[in-house]
């Protein structure tokens, strides 16, 4: 008894000291990864040890105060309106397609393993992974100016997005119903209505009021590339140089988005 | 002169529910008291507000001529060192191993730089492997706290509670969520470390049988009040339906949750 | 089996024409919603005259198909954005400790006044785009990829910080109960009681994070923050769009590998 606890402490002991090593080589890895990085990207350190120095001076002077006057101007308005008007076409546009495709990309109820699935599947990962700013250029460039770009964009951004939480969603469904109405010798349709959109309905109605939150932040800076909504004026305002009218649609474009994320945060909790 | 002393202790919570009125109570330097309610008597409450992890409104709690109940936050948590609790639901740490869970038991007088980087004192260690073998988890040094039974779990807590040394063990129904033949084996063991130690050990339990077996006296409380306390010999009908409030034939199955 | 599984079915012969016809009309608002904006936007808010023709637009969709060729040029700025999503998440994650333990009602020292600054602190962080913290940070620290990492981190502080201060505070009280009756400390209770049980989610946030900062990190190049956005709009600006296409490409395929990865280190962390 008393050389098996001794064996135990040894035992411990040296776990201890593996855990440790891994720890500090972990550190040290990452110490000398950042000093690698530091060089690579020729990150100038010495402005970044000056810069809340000059941060502090710069808000106070060449941002603040926010001309909210310009801020409020009906023009801006108006083009806010374009913006959140942008989000919400994007967004129902996107769910209406993501909806079957999201069926087909769910492993558990797609009609069809061998096809729909993986195709379902690759336009929700291609969907998904061109950021909204180049999607938003590209179709300027493509179609025209403005927010059928704009809306576009969003769509595409939302197809990734809902595409891929409510396949994964409902992949966690409990395939009882759905073996039923099969059983019925239902079709795949039936088989949807009735079997699995039931199933799936909170959930998805969570992840489409969610995606449209994100939407909305989104669409705020399409404009930047001319994709409609109200970054247009925000580059504008910057290329003239008026810091103090781009921190003013700055402030507009944070109030909305803390408002809509309220409204969404209300929403959702309203569906439980 | 008793090692643990509770004069008059009350606690209202905020939300209205009385749960102590004026309890009194002792317990001497070696004995083995249960606690004796139904739920929601005040068993728990009452334990808790031994070592101050719920403050009471009113009343003294003393520890061997300390008064726990007057002690600034230093010096509470100096006298929590002496006295080891053991949890219903086990408490463990679930992602620690369980000599990490055991050892987590000095952290009462652990410095600061060995808390942040868990380099416990070999002597400590040394001492948390023996108590590992003595409550009979040794083969489960390494594993994490989740990966045992629930009976295993709760060893680890006595080992835990051991390991500071206490003067005093609090136990709060230590076998409700056991099967009763593994409750069993875990008082059996509590029976055997506090008489090891030669410490007192206070009990709370709902369950009659096990009140009976493994105590010497009873205390028994009813909606926040004392209304028993005697030798367990002296337990019969009456003072059963007096504490219980209703009469039941005596036998553990039959005492309702 | 199959009726209680189907609502739908239980509740259509007993619906009430009432009921019929309040999902009508929400139906018909929508729908006349949508058609509004619509019309707004993509009819009159559209210039369909400069669009050009269908067989104009394919062209220039066409054009922006990936030249393999440029691909060599921009292996190292998009090393540079990879490199930006990790520092600009590591920074993120460290940042996120003490806003977090502002922000989390159990831990903050003053509900008063540090709680509502956590929790301000926050709503900044996840309200404002990366591009105006890019902005921001480029204004005051010259071009480069250091004002990129910045602005990430800005932007992903937020997330980290909001979920772990909720997990924070509903971690489980027993263990920390336990700690405490040992005589612990508030360090030890929060290290031994609090940290083990919300590292995990912790840590799989931190990767899903990752994940989000390589999207954002391919368009901070856009405004000057470092990057392989900064070649794509030049080369969308000089309409070598084949070039573009090709940085459209690497972006992609950084996105995609990205997500492998992460996927990969989640679930070995799930079972490890």
């Amino acid at each position: 008894m008393a050389d098996n606890t001794a064996d135990l402490h040894k035992i411990y002991l040296s776990g201890r000291r593996a855990a440790r090593l891994v720890k500090y080589g972990a550190g040290l890895a990452l110490l000398v990864f950042g000093f690698w990085t530091v060089s690579f990207l020729e990150i100038p350190m010495d402005r970044l040890f000056g810069l809340f120095g000059r941060l502090g001076p710069m808000l106070a002077n060449r941002i603040f105060p926010p001309d909210l006057a310009y801020a409020t101007d009906w023009k801006v308005l108006l083009s806010l309106v374009e913006t959140i008007e942008m989000s919400i076409l994007g967004a129902f546009f996107g769910t209406v397609i993501a909806i079957p495709l999201a069926w087909w990309a769910a492993w558990n109820i797609t009609p069809n393993r061998t096809i729909l699935y993986p195709f379902a599947r690759a336009v929700i990962v291609l969907c998904r992974s061109v950021p909204a700013l180049i999607l938003g250029f590209l179709l300027v460039a493509i179609f025209v100016f403005g927010p059928f770009a704009g809306v576009l964009a969003l769509t595409i951004g939302t197809i990734g997005f809902t595409g891929k939480l409510m396949a994964e969603q409902a992949e966690t469904i409990d395939m009882g119903p759905v073996e039923a109405m099969r059983a019925t010798g239902a079709g795949p349709l039936k088989v949807f209505i009735f079997g699995i959109w039931p199933q799936v309905k909170p959930a998805w109605s969570g992840i489409i009021i969610y995606n449209w939150d994100a939407r909305l932040r989104g669409s705020t800076i399409l404009g930047f590339v001319g994709a409609g909504g109200i970054g247009l004026h925000l580059r504008l305002q910057i290329s003239q140089l008026e810091y103090h009218a781009a921190m003013g649609i700055i402030i507009l474009v944070v109030v909305l988005v803390i408002f809509s994320e309220a409204m969404s945060h209300f929403l959702r909790e309203r569906l439980r | 002169m008793a090692l643990l002393e509770v004069n008059n202790l009350r606690k209202t919570f905020p939300t209205g529910e009385k749960a102590l009125n004026g309890v009194d109570l002792s317990v001497e330097k070696r004995e083995i008291v249960a606690l004796l309610g139904l739920s929601g008597s005040g068993k728990s409450t009452l334990l808790r507000c031994i070592n101050r992890l719920v403050d009471p409104d009113s009343g003294q709690v003393v520890l061997d001529s300390t008064d726990i109940t007057s002690l600034g936050k230093h010096d509470l948590r100096k006298a929590r060192v002496q006295m080891g609790m053991i949890f219903q639901e086990f408490n463990l740490v679930n992602r620690l191993s369980v000599i990490e869970n055991v050892l987590s038991g000095t952290l009462g007088v652990t410095s600061l730089w060995r808390t942040i980087t868990r380099a416990f004192k070999k002597d400590d260690i040394q001492r948390a492997i023996e108590l590992c073998s003595r409550v009979g988890i040794a083969d489960h040094i390494a594993k994490r706290a989740d990966q045992l039974s629930g009976g295993q779990r709760q060893r680890v807590g006595i080992a835990r509670a051991l390991m500071q040394n206490p003067k005093l063990l609090l136990v709060d129904e230590p076998t409700s969520s056991l099967d009763p033949k593994i409750g069993a084996e875990v008082m059996e063991l509590v029976c055997e470390v506090a008489d090891e130690r030669n410490i007192p050990v206070l009990f709370s339990v709902h369950d009659l049988g096990i009140a009976r077996t493994y105590s010497q006296r009873i205390i028994g409380l009813q909606q926040g009040e004392k209304v028993f306390d005697e030798q367990t010999s002296a337990l019969d009908a009456n003072s059963i339906e007096h504490i219980y409030g209703f009469a039941p034939n005596g036998s553990p199955a039959s005492v309702a949750h | 089996m199959m009726p209680a599984a189907n609502p739908t079915l239980i509740q259509n012969p007993l619906r009430q024409p009432a009921d019929l016809l309040r999902r009508y009309t929400i139906y018909a608002v929508i729908v006349a919603v949508i058609l509004a904006m619509s019309v707004h936007l993509l009819v009159y808010g559209t210039d369909w005259s400069r669009m050009g023709s269908p067989s104009e637009i394919a062209e220039t969709a066409i054009s922006l198909l990936p030249n393999l060729n440029f691909i060599p040029k921009i292996v190292s700025p998009l090393l540079d954005t990879a490199l930006m999503a990790f520092w600009g998440t590591l920074l993120a994650v460290v940042m996120s400790v003490p806003v977090s333990y502002l922000a989390a009602a159990t831990t903050t020292p003053s509900m008063i006044f540090t709680f509502p600054i956590g929790r301000g602190l926050i709503v900044l962080s996840r309200s404002t785009h990366e591009i105006i913290f890019a902005l921001i940070f480029v204004a005051t620290l010259g071009l480069g990829p250091l004002p990129g990492i910045l602005a990430l981190a800005c932007r992903s502080v937020g997330f980290m910080s909001k979920t772990t201060a909720e997990a924070m505070e509903n971690v489980d009280r027993g263990p920390i109960e336990a700690i405490a009756a040992t005589g612990a400390g508030p360090t030890a209770r929060f290290l031994f009681g609090v940290v083990p049980q919300v590292f995990p989610m912790f840590l799989g946030n931190a990767i899903f994070a990752f994940d989000a900062n390589v999207r954002r990190a391919a368009i901070l190049g856009m405004v000057g923050a470092g990057g392989i956005g900064l070649h794509f709009s030049e080369q969308m600006k000089s309409y070598n769009y084949g070039n573009a296409g090709a940085c459209v490409l690497a972006v992609v395929i950084l996105v995609v590998v990205g997500e492998i990865v992460s996927n990969r280190i989640r679930t070995k962390l799930i079972s490890g």
